[in-house]
């Protein structure tokens, strides 16, 4: 019996109990559906991260204070990362800058502070404003929808310049070009230079409501560099081959100014997208073990109620398989026509939660983090679905199979 | 080791591949039942259901296979349509060894050699009286077009050809019974065996399905009707009468 013919009689018989089929992928559907959107959730974190570095400079890396992914892991290295580690400063600054050779810019940074901007009688509340030197600019390879970033004169002269998110923009010059205008920041007043292009909302969390001013500035009108506005340098390196030697560098000579002696911890921190990656890998690599098992049980929970209700349309056409056996169907027909029902019922049930699970990844990329649905998870979807369907088909077909024609005939159904 | 074979089972010998092309002028040997035991094992103790049957069938005859209920004469009707094999003796059909086969070699030999006739129809309820003629020769492995062209020449054999797109719950009892008399037909085999055909059918319809079965017997088909119905069963030409797993008669009436 050909392929073709087979699967004509599967989908006939599914298509006859529709509410029955319907009901019976059920389990499937939210099985499939639920992994499905586990992954694109995994994938377009993923994806972000991979973006989020490309964004900073896959080739850049940051000195500061602390290393969050060593001195965080628990209240003792915490304490002791508070005992030893010093702030950095500006002659931290000056001396990595006069003495690298592998490092291509430095730049520094001050942490933000959430402050009030006002223009005119508009205020807006919690603006991210931070300090930073020039050169971030094209350390972090920012991308400038209007106007320009501030420059090395400027940022030394202490200029009250501002640089500005897509939000900031927006809502203080609902109309009109905002480039030259006059904003308050902290009841000080500042002349906007640029505007950043919009970058949208991760985590629920608006990526435009930020300002950047010069370092210099930022000190002087916010206090110290120091704690909150905890200073820190961002560095790319000349090559990428020569990425991790600069980064070998940078610590050297950190270790040099502080005076470390061999067996001292280093009592500054150095960040790099490895380590970001790195630390993404292993939170993601146990959440996604357990994102991915909660509804694999769902998916075998589907697969046993597909096999029950197969055992039931089994029996319910204990006749209708004595028929085709007198009519010549051999134990293979029975076997594969069976199977192929639950295959074919278990798939559909996989592309239907593919297609929910992509309803919801729109959704959630719409109003809460970019989600991605690769070829790749619907192929593996399916897959699993349609090897769901045959673990579930093979007991009752081959159950069918046997079936004595006599006895079935027999048979009251 | 032949000769061992040959020793604990006599009966080959005695009996042995029946000659097909007999001598005598009259049509070749169809079906050659040769002294066919069943036993069925009933935990403790053995019933046999046919004990010693022997009978020949030439092909082209119309036969009736009577008997009570518990005779034995759907367990012969079983093994005549290939459904089950005997427990001794050898069952020869179109010059076949059937009592030999495996189960997908019997499901073969189902397909090609008989045509099946149930007491109750046993149609596919969802399917149009078309694809219900159709299904052995889907098992038959038989290509869409032909298969189509097949079929349609069965049901237009029965009359039914301008119902084919019907369901069965569209037909009445005698139209359904012609649908399964075409799918009987269709792969063309070398007999039609009928359970009960005319069971489930009131008097005016069970004639005409019975006037079907003469008319399929003229155009040379070979026919046996298993019935416990002696009206039914007149209708044949011989009938051979089951009691307690032996024919008790074997008579030529027509």
């Amino acid at each position: 019996m050909k392929l073709i013919e087979i699967l004509k009689v599967a989908i006939a018989a599914i298509w006859a109990h529709k509410l029955r089929s319907a009901l019976t992928l059920l389990g499937m559907i939210v099985g499939v559906t639920a992994f499905v959107t586990v992954v694109s959730l995994i994938q377009g974190f993923n994806v972000y991260i991979d973006e989020k570095i490309a964004g900073i400079g896959a080739k850049s890396f940051s000195v500061q204070r602390f290393n969050p992914f060593e001195d965080f892991k628990d209240t003792d290295t915490i304490a002791a990362a508070q005992r030893r580690n010093k702030e950095l400063t500006m002659q931290d600054y000056d001396f990595i800058k006069e003495r690298s050779a592998l490092i291509a810019k430095l730049g520094a940074k001050a942490r933000g502070t959430p402050s009030q901007i006002k223009r005119n009688d508009q205020v807006l509340d919690d603006v991210f404003v931070s300090g930073a030197t020039a050169n971030t600019a094209d350390i972090e390879n920012r991308n400038i929808d209007n106007g320009r970033f501030f420059t090395d004169t400027e940022a030394d002269g202490a200029a009250r310049v501002a640089y500005v998110g897509a939000d900031i923009a927006t809502k203080l010059f609902p109309a009109g070009n905002p480039i030259g205008g006059e904003i308050e920041i902290r009841g000080l007043p500042y002349r906007l230079i640029g505007v950043e292009a919009v970058k949208g909302t991760v985590f629920g969390i608006p990526q435009d409501n930020f300002i950047v001013i010069p370092l210099k500035t930022y000190e002087l009108d916010f206090g110290p560099l120091v704690r909150q506005r905890s200073l820190y340098f961002t560095a790319t390196s000349k090559t990428d081959e020569t990425f991790n030697d600069a980064v070998e560098e940078a610590r050297y000579l950190m270790r040099a100014r502080r005076k470390l002696g061999p067996n001292e911890k280093d009592n500054f921190g150095i960040v790099t997208p490895d380590a970001i990656t790195g630390l993404r890998d292993r939170i993601f690599g146990t959440v996604f073990i357990v994102a991915i098992a909660v509804p694999f049980i769902a998916l075998v929970v589907g697969a046993i109620v597909i096999m029950n209700i197969m055992l039931v349309s089994v029996t319910e056409r204990t006749k209708e398989i004595g028929l085709r056996k007198s009519l010549g169907a051999r134990k293979m027909d029975i076997l594969k026509q069976f199977l192929f029902e639950a295959v074919t019922l278990a798939t559909i049930g996989g592309a239907v939660g593919v297609l929910l699970a992509w309803v919801v990844g729109k959704v959630v990329t719409a109003t809460f983090f970019p989600t991605y649905l690769s070829i790749f998870a619907i192929l593996g979807a399916l897959a699993a679905s349609g090897g769901m369907g045959i673990i579930s088909g093979i007991v009752p077909a081959w159950k069918a199979a046997r079936l004595d024609p006599i006895e079935a005939l027999r048979a009251d159904t | 080791m032949t000769e061992a074979t040959v020793a604990t089972s006599p009966r080959t010998a005695i009996f042995g591949k029946p000659d097909l092309a007999s001598a005598d002028g009259k049509a070749e040997i169809l079906i050659a039942m040769q002294n066919i035991w069943k036993t069925y094992d009933m935990g403790s103790e053995k019933v046999h259901a046919l004990h010693g049957v022997s009978f020949e069938v030439h092909r082209g005859e119309y036969l009736a296979i009577t008997g009570p209920s518990g005779s034995g004469k759907s367990t012969l009707m079983n093994l005549i349509g290939c459904l089950d094999t005997p427990s001794q003796g050898d069952y020869w059909l179109n010059g076949k060894n059937v009592s030999e086969m495996d189960d997908d070699e019997l499901a073969r030999i189902r397909n090609q050699e008989v045509g099946f006739v149930f007491q109750t129809f046993n149609l596919l309820a969802r399917a149009t009286a078309l694809h219900n003629v159709e299904l052995p020769l889907i098992y038959g492995g038989i290509p869409g077009a032909r298969r189509h062209e097949m079929a349609k020449q069965a049901l237009t054999e029965v009359d039914l050809v301008d119902r084919m797109m019907h369901r069965p719950n569209e037909l009445s009892g005698g139209q359904r019974q012609r649908v399964a008399i075409a799918r009987a037909l269709v792969n063309h085999p070398s007999i039609l065996l009928a359970d009960e055909p005319t069971g489930a059918l009131d008097t005016a319809t069970s004639y005409d399905i019975m006037n079907l079965f003469e008319k399929l017997h003229e155009e040379g088909n070979t026919i046996i009707l298993v019935t416990h119905e002696h009206d039914i069963a007149a209708r044949a030409h011989r009938v051979i009468s089951i009691r307690d797993g032996l024919i008790e008669k074997d008579e030529q009436i027509k």
